[in-house]
């Protein structure tokens, strides 16, 4: 019988854990990144949001088996499996997620001019209303295949041509923020809306809508899933209607306009044909 | 100036005669007095001379307001409130729910004026600092639904619209050859929100309302009319410019504490107004049932009108306004063995719907049975009735009629037809019996069109009475006008004392409102209480916020108008006030514009004869009329209590010119006031 392997499985360890260098918390920092992500018990004080795991750092009472950290550069399958996912039957489209990631970037960004504001322009995720159904829309990490585009990277990181948008390699970057194998926007080098539009042209050329650009410095932005530990999730009021699960890997075919998944919503929940 | 927080201080002044756009800048002193939503409307009302008595409410000089105040933004439970003079020569102050409030203040405005009439039909694109009137022929006749989605693309694709920069050589060359880019630019966003009238409104019906995301109205006095009058089809909004708060962080704790409470509220998370079916509905007794002959039916099992069986039935997906957690909206794909219904996307239906046009139109019983006698119908045909209550909610809100008063005009004709004042000859062959709602969806039609009889229907429930009294010579018809103040009765009756009392009806700054609060100081007689219910319900409406969540609310108002605003000395009597203002101003406005020499006779003694005539046929409240069947106590004794509680005078419910000055209202409303004392 050909063995089953379960992707929201945490790997197995293979090998004695690798000693690492211990933060203040008594967990490193590659411990506590993998370990969020897998769940693994006495590492982690499990707090559920949807399907989210979120992790806390334990006392190390008792010595626990870590997972093991991947080599330098790779990127774990098993975090980088995880997307955002959601169901538009449970959406509202109360706006909460929308409000939460902007606020979190607003703040990390631009804290001085948006000490006073509250905007929804710094949102990665904003819900769309066409009356009766409500889009979510968000980067959905679509990848090139190689053996058809010629490329495995993202469509908006392949057109830049500043090499703005970059994949922080897992581990790396600010905690909170990045890191994780998940995509960011160097904002040293992105030219900004005025001057190019080729990330955003391409996603809404071939996939979704998923970037957009601030009003301060008009620079390209794309969600970054928090470096593993969206706000939107955990801002989502319905249960069900937005979560963090590992779902298959490529999310291009999560991927549409927004227009053309509201008439496919149209379509799924009212039977009604509509051109949008 | 000083910088301002919560307001943005600008409000858009359009004149569509002219084509100009100019910006209003009150002063912060004026939005400290009245706060914005309604009593900021109703100021301007004054100040602008729309209470002069000869002014066409349909004519190019009216003044058509959509205000929101200072919470309004990045607070949950956004409205707007569109104030202007109805066309009913009343007072209208209509609220909306969506999530038009808050982009218009992300669009840096505390509202928008509209003066003037387009010389072709026009719409509106406010995209942050820049207003531009655009053609809207091309949408001119379409229903709401489908006019609001070309205008929101229409303006987007503008806004986000670039030309086509990448090239086949930015892509790999194996990607470029499967997939050459379209070169469209962007264009994909939606992200801009609207508010449009459809027929009933272009046509001027006088109960049109104006209707936002498909199913979300400012439904009550005619806004939609006066909107139509003005050639005016839509305002569309886009704001990218963010609420400014004096104090971000106690405000989003304020939010998020409100919306936390929010999430434990399963009354209206499980059904929205639904809900009240399956709790009180006709158990209070005070349901429509056929224009009001009976409140409650015989036999407790009609339960098509209760929020389980609805979402068994039909609900598909809750429905959310800006930052809310309760949801009450639940959208529905109407399904039926009639070809007329089955598909049609509509919602709920919600309270007022369930009753004004479920069953008050006699929807709700089998074919020829009363309402008196055993429901003898399976859970198939409780179905079927919903299914025509949904369908008679949809073609309301996508002529952009309002169903309170479509439904209570309706319910009117039935009756007369009922008892044989009127036939199918009156009604251009229609033959309208209880129930049949392919007659009631022939019968919208022509009011929307202004076709035939419909022009006559057209002008509401109490003018439909007195069309046909006069044409027949039977006065007595007009005791079927279920209106109080000439403005059509929502679906809560006076009779049973469970429900709501005459007085709030009579007392209501809008026309037969019933969210104007206040029922317990009513019911008990302590006028001071009913007066400040009611004056936080005006307050509610200029802030601008949902009353739904008010419970959430109660305790959070003050401190989140506090660090929106930076207002530190800002107190629940200033919001008292606020109200008090309101209610003064909208008083005068009435008795002005409609010239009241007796005003007690005129005007607060025009409600439903029913009231005192027909006791309670049914029900657990049997027998009961309205205010003890007292209507001399009510008139003489309590009204003049309540009128002498709010500093107005005994005789008339004249703001006296001490009141005024108390309220900081004199240089206004002093000079109308000093003619009618």
């Amino acid at each position: 019988m050909a063995e089953i392997k379960r992707r929201d499985e945490a790997p197995k360890p293979e090998k004695e854990p690798k000693k690492t260098e211990t933060s203040a918390s008594g967990v490193s920092r590659r411990e506590f990144l993998v370990g969020s992500g897998a769940g693994v018990a006495g590492l982690v004080i499990g707090g559920v949001i949807g399907n989210q795991v979120i992790g806390k750092p334990a006392a190390p009472a008792v010595e626990a088996p870590a997972a093991e950290a991947p080599a330098e550069g790779e990127v774990s399958l098993y975090k980088a499996g995880y997307n955002l996912v959601f169901d538009s039957v449970q959406c509202t489209g109360c706006m909460i997620c929308a409000e939460a990631c902007s606020e979190k970037y607003a703040t990390f960004l631009h804290p001085e001019e948006t000490a006073n504001v509250v905007s929804l322009e710094f949102a990665r995720i904003r819900p769309m209303r066409f009356q009766y159904v409500d889009v979510i829309n968000v980067c959905s990490y679509c990848n090139l295949y190689e053996w058809a585009e010629g490329s495995s990277e993202f469509p908006c990181e392949a057109v830049c041509p500043e090499d703005a948008i970059i994949t922080v390699p897992e581990g790396e970057g600010e905690e909170g923020y990045y890191g994780m194998g998940y995509k960011w926007v160097d904002r040293e080098k992105c030219l900004g809306i005025d001057k190019c539009w080729r990330c955003a042209e391409i996603c809404e050329d071939q996939f979704a809508s998923g970037m957009s650009f601030d009003p301060i410095d008009r620079k390209a932005q794309v969600c970054s899933r928090c470096g593993g530990d969206p706000e939107c999730v955990k801002a989502c009021p319905e249960p069900g209607a937005l979560t963090w699960v590992p779902a298959a890997r490529n999310g291009r075919y999560f991927a549409n306009h927004p227009s053309d998944y509201a008439e496919l919503l149209y379509r799924k929940i009212y039977n009604h044909v509509r051109e949008l | 100036m000083a910088d301002l927080f919560g307001i943005t201080g600008k409000i858009a002044r359009v004149d569509l005669t002219t084509e100009t756009v100019t910006v209003i800048e009150p002063a912060e002193e004026i939005y400290r007095k009245y706060l914005g939503g309604s009593a900021m409307g109703a100021y301007f009302l004054f100040k602008e001379g729309i209470f002069d008595p000869k002014l066409d409410p349909l004519g190019p000089d009216n003044l058509l307001q959509f205000m929101i105040g200072p919470v309004t933004g990045a607070a949950p439970n956004a409205r707007i409130t569109l104030v202007t003079k109805s066309p009913y020569n009343i007072f209208c102050a209509s609220t909306c729910g969506g999530h038009f409030g808050s982009e218009l203040k992300y669009a840096g405005w505390d509202g928008i004026q509209v003066v003037g009439k387009a010389s072709k039909p026009v719409y509106l694109a406010v995209m942050d600092d820049t207003i531009e009137i655009r053609d809207a022929s091309h949408v001119w006749g379409k229903g709401v639904e489908e006019a609001e989605l070309i205008l929101k693309s229409e303006v987007l694709a503008e806004l986000e619209s670039r030309e086509g920069m990448i090239r086949d050589a930015d892509l790999n060359p194996e990607w470029a050859a499967l997939r050459p880019p379209k070169r469209l630019g962007m264009h994909a966003k939606r992200l801009a929100h609207v508010m449009a009238i459809g027929p009933g409104g272009e046509n001027q019906v006088w109960y049109s309302c104006v209707v936002t995301e498909g199913a979300r109205a400012a439904g009550r006095w005619g806004a939609g009319a006066v909107m139509g009058s003005k050639n005016l089809k839509a305002v569309v909004v886009r704001g990218t410019k963010g609420h400014k708060l004096a104090d971000k962080k106690t405000f989003l704790a304020l939010v998020s504490g409100i919306q936390k409470s929010e999430r434990g509220d399963y009354f209206w998370r499980s059904y929205g107004t639904a809900g009240i079916g399956a709790n009180s509905a006709y158990v209070e007794d005070a349901f429509p049932i056929r224009n009001w002959q009976w409140c409650s039916w015989a036999d407790p099992h009609v339960k098509a009108i209760t929020g389980p069986f609805m979402d068994q039935t039909s609900f598909v997906r809750k429905v959310s306004c800006y930052g809310c957690n309760l949801h009450c909206l639940y959208p529905v794909e109407v399904t039926s063995s009639d070809p007329l219904m089955d598909g049609t996307m509509s919602d709920m239906p919600d309270w007022e719907a369930m009753g004004m046009v479920g069953g008050n139109l006699g929807y709700m019983e089998m074919d020829g049975v009363d309402p008196d006698k055993p429901f003898t119908g399976s859970v198939k045909d409780q179905a079927e009735h919903l299914a025509k209550l949904q369908y008679t909610t949809f073609i309301h809100d996508d002529n952009s009629l309002d169903f309170i008063e479509g439904g209570a005009n309706i319910a009117l004709l039935m009756e007369l037809v009922q008892r044989g004042f009127i036939d199918s000859g009156d009604l251009d062959g229609i033959d309208l019996q209880w129930g049949d709602v392919h007659a009631v969806d022939e019968l919208v039609k022509k009011i929307c069109a202004r076709d035939g009889i419909g022009d006559k229907l057209a002008q509401g429930t109490y003018e439909t009475a007195r069309y046909f009294a006069e044409l027949k010579g039977k006065p007595e018809i007009m005791n079927y006008s279920m209106t109080a103040h000439h403005y059509g009765q929502p679906a809560h009756d006076v009779r049973s004392p469970a429900d709501k009392n005459a007085m709030e009806y009579v007392t209501v700054n809008r026309a037969c409102a019933h969210t104007g609060g206040g029922t317990a100081g009513f019911k008990t007689g302590d006028w001071a209480a009913a007066i400040a219910g009611q004056n936080v319900s005006a307050a509610q409406n200029s802030l601008v916020h949902c009353q739904f969540p008010a419970g959430h609310w109660a305790g959070s108002r003050i401190d989140l108008i506090k660090a929106a605003t930076g207002w530190s000395d800002f107190s629940d009597e200033d919001l008292q006030l606020v109200g008090a203002r309101e209610y003064a101003l909208s008083r005068l406005f009435e008795i002005h514009i409609r010239q009241l020499k007796d005003p007690k006779a005129e005007w607060d003694r025009q409600v439903p004869p029913r009231w005192f005539n027909d006791p309670l046929p049914t029900g657990s409240q049997k027998g009961a009329v309205a205010y003890e069947g007292k209507p001399d106590v009510l008139f003489n004794e309590a009204l003049p209590a309540y009128w002498k509680e709010r500093g107005w005078t005994e005789d008339k419910g004249v703001p006296t010119l001490d009141t005024l000055k108390k309220l900081g209202i004199d240089d206004v409303a002093g000079t109308v006031a000093s003619e009618h004392l």
